[in-house]
């Protein structure tokens, strides 16, 4: 304990001294929430500016002006596509769906003939996807004008048709659209625990490597357990430190952006905020027992960071793999670090309920991976490959 | 009194891009008493410094054995580095540090009694010419000055056994001298010092007996002029390059 403590005395002042790397660790960390809000609210209201706008966008209208005025009459603003629209659409700059009307559509109505009429949009264009919706609906609403003056003209009742009425009730709440794109702090907060790890787990490991400050310390008679330990405290904290602070930079500047599309999505009070705080500690923890066990394989600051890198890229990608290939809260991400915080953080913003095996099960999984990792990391301090090749 | 017999060591070791057993050490031993300084001479890649890691507990023989004051390396390793003060070949300081800081961090990590501690550093300071070093942090700091915060470092806790690995490597004379006034000081207050030098001026004027290590074993073993009687040359170096680089290899104690 003793010498643990002393370490971790000597490490701490050693990387407060680092004035340089944790400044900017500091200022990355406090500004990540109020510029991610920042952008987040600018993102959302240009989309309910689109939706509002409710510009059509069609491709040979004045072959269709019956379509047009429909359009004109359900209160739309009927725009010229751009020649290139289809090019525009996929490069994005296009945030739309276009209707392209084939020639003669007038005639081929009167005719009664089926009409195939194409709306051409990018799936994948999140921003364009309200617009799109909007579009494709008209275009029903268009057609089911026509089939249902067609019938009446027959003296058949329209009400033959409608077997079923869709009666559409969307079940994710407003909170639960909005955790869509609030994905982003609890991502940002995990990136944070290895953003405060990193330097000085590198510094308390390769670091020692490079400068040859190694060697001579184990050479005290102390165990080399007590000595990780102690160097493994300091990069927690630094962590931890990080994290909250990142954490408190969201809740300060929500405060502040008092946009009223922001603050009805999000779920973000104190007891959210105290629900992270415990589901990022032991994670924090285990960041960095593994980035010090990564960063000790490196015989210099520049190999470690390396490694460093590959275990960061590790827990960016890991917490928005659930987004990509769409599974909602199975079971198993309980067990998996990063991807399970984010799971649980997630479902807290959307105002779900939080049981205990969501906090216990990540939790407990974290400091167990910790554990492992301070034990391989006491044990390679004693690799004779390690202590002395620099 | 540090003891080394019939050490041997081998590496795993990459050679051009291919494993290879390399033998850092394949027979090694001397006594080294105390109240005296023993060097061991030898060319680059002789086997020193493996051998001084190995009675360092930090590298295990692979056959052999070592006793620091009696007490084997292998079994009490925390004892044995108890009792020795080493200034490795690696002697890395913490530069955001001071000096003192750095000398302080290992006085508490020995279990160093604070009092104690001081009057140490303070004695070194004064026989090592670093007072108004100490205040100051290492970075920035030269080769020479950096040598003696790290020996005051490895010998803070006043240890009764010195290893030290080609202490005088890249200091300047001064700096030298004032190592060598720390060295005599300490044996004559009855130390157990052993050194590792390829400098043969340096051995000769320091060492009351040598060691004489060549292809990872000891040649020979005794003081400089038993050594020049040995080999039957007028210097220590014709002795030297005759026992290190020429004839047989003779085994010694």
């Amino acid at each position: 304990m003793n010498t643990t403590s002393t370490v971790f005395r000597k490490e701490l002042i050693d990387a407060l001294r680092d004035r340089r790397t944790w400044l900017i660790v500091l200022v990355t960390s406090i500004l990540a929430g109020p510029v991610a809000l920042f952008l987040m609210s600018i993102f959302i209201s240009s989309v309910e500016e689109d939706a509002a706008k409710r510009e059509i966008y069609v491709a040979n209208g004045s072959a269709a002006p019956t379509l047009i005025n429909f359009l004109q009459r359900a209160g739309a603003t009927v725009k010229d596509a751009p020649d290139d629209y289809a090019a525009q659409i996929k490069s994005g700059r296009l945030q739309n769906a276009v209707i392209v009307v084939p020639d003669k559509f007038e005639q081929r109505l009167a005719a009664g003939e089926t009409i195939r009429l194409p709306v051409t949009f990018d799936e994948t264009a999140t921003r364009a996807q309200p617009a799109t919706r909007a579009t494709l609906a008209a275009v029903r609403g268009f057609a089911r004008e026509l089939g249902v003056q067609r019938l009446l003209a027959r003296g058949v009742s329209p009400q033959l048709m409608a077997a079923v009425e869709i009666e559409e009730l969307n079940v994710a709440s407003s909170h639960a659209r909005g955790a869509q794109l609030l994905f982003l702090i609890p991502w940002l907060a995990l990136l944070g625990s290895v953003a405060g790890a990193i330097s000085v787990a590198i510094d308390v490991t390769a670091g020692e490597r490079e400068r040859g400050s190694l060697e001579p310390l184990l050479m005290n008679p102390v165990a080399a357990g007590a000595i990780v330990l102690g160097k493994w405290a300091v990069v927690a904290l630094c962590s931890a430190s990080v994290v909250i602070l990142t954490l408190i930079g969201f809740k300060t500047a929500l405060q502040f952006i008092r946009s009223e599309n922001l603050s009805a999505l999000m779920q973000f009070g104190f007891s959210e905020f105290a629900l992270f705080i415990v589901m990022l500690l032991p994670f924090a923890a285990m960041i960095a027992s593994l980035n010090m066990l990564a960063a000790t394989y490196g015989r210099s600051y520049k190999e470690a960071q390396t490694y460093a890198t590959y275990l960061a890229m590790l827990v960016n990608f890991t917490p928005i793999v659930p987004l990509f290939i769409s599974i909602r809260d199975a079971a198993w991400q309980l067990f998996v670090p990063a991807m399970a915080q984010q799971a649980v953080m997630m479902r807290a913003l959307s105002g779900e309920t939080i049981t205990a095996v969501d906090i216990l099960l990540p939790g407990g999984m974290a400091i167990a991976v910790t554990a492992v990792a301070l034990l391989a990391q006491a044990r390679l301090l004693r690799n004779e490959r390690i202590i002395f090749s620099r | 009194m540090i003891e080394v017999r019939s050490l041997a060591k081998s590496f795993d070791a990459k050679i051009d891009g291919k494993r290879a057993r390399v033998i850092a050490v394949e027979d090694v031993s001397f006594v080294a008493h105390d109240g005296r300084i023993t060097a061991m001479l030898g060319p680059n890649g002789a086997g020193k410094t493996t051998t001084l890691r190995i009675i360092g507990t930090l590298v295990r023989a692979d056959r052999g054995q070592a006793r620091v004051g009696d007490i084997d390396v292998q079994t009490d390793t925390r004892a044995v580095r108890a009792q020795l003060g080493v200034l490795s070949d690696a002697r890395g300081l913490y530069t955001r540090l001071t000096a003192r800081e750095n000398i302080e961090y290992y006085a508490q990590l020995r279990n160093v009694p604070v009092q104690n501690c001081s009057q140490r550093l303070d004695m070194m300071a004064e026989l090592l010419d670093m007072g108004e070093l100490l205040q100051r942090r290492v970075e920035g700091f030269s080769n020479g000055e950096r040598m003696k915060v790290a020996l005051a470092r490895a010998l803070i806790h006043d240890p009764h056994h010195l290893i030290l690995d080609e202490p005088t490597n890249g200091l300047d004379v001064v700096s030298t001298r004032a190592l060598r006034r720390l060295l005599l000081h300490l044996r004559s207050t009855g130390k157990c010092i052993v050194i590792s030098s390829h400098i043969m001026q340096e051995v000769d004027q320091l060492a009351d007996e040598i060691v004489i290590v060549a292809r990872g074993r000891t040649v020979a073993h005794g003081t400089a002029q038993s050594i020049r009687a040995e080999a039957g040359t007028e210097s220590l170096e014709d002795a030297f390059v005759k026992l290190a680089y020429g004839a047989e290899p003779a085994t010694a104690t």
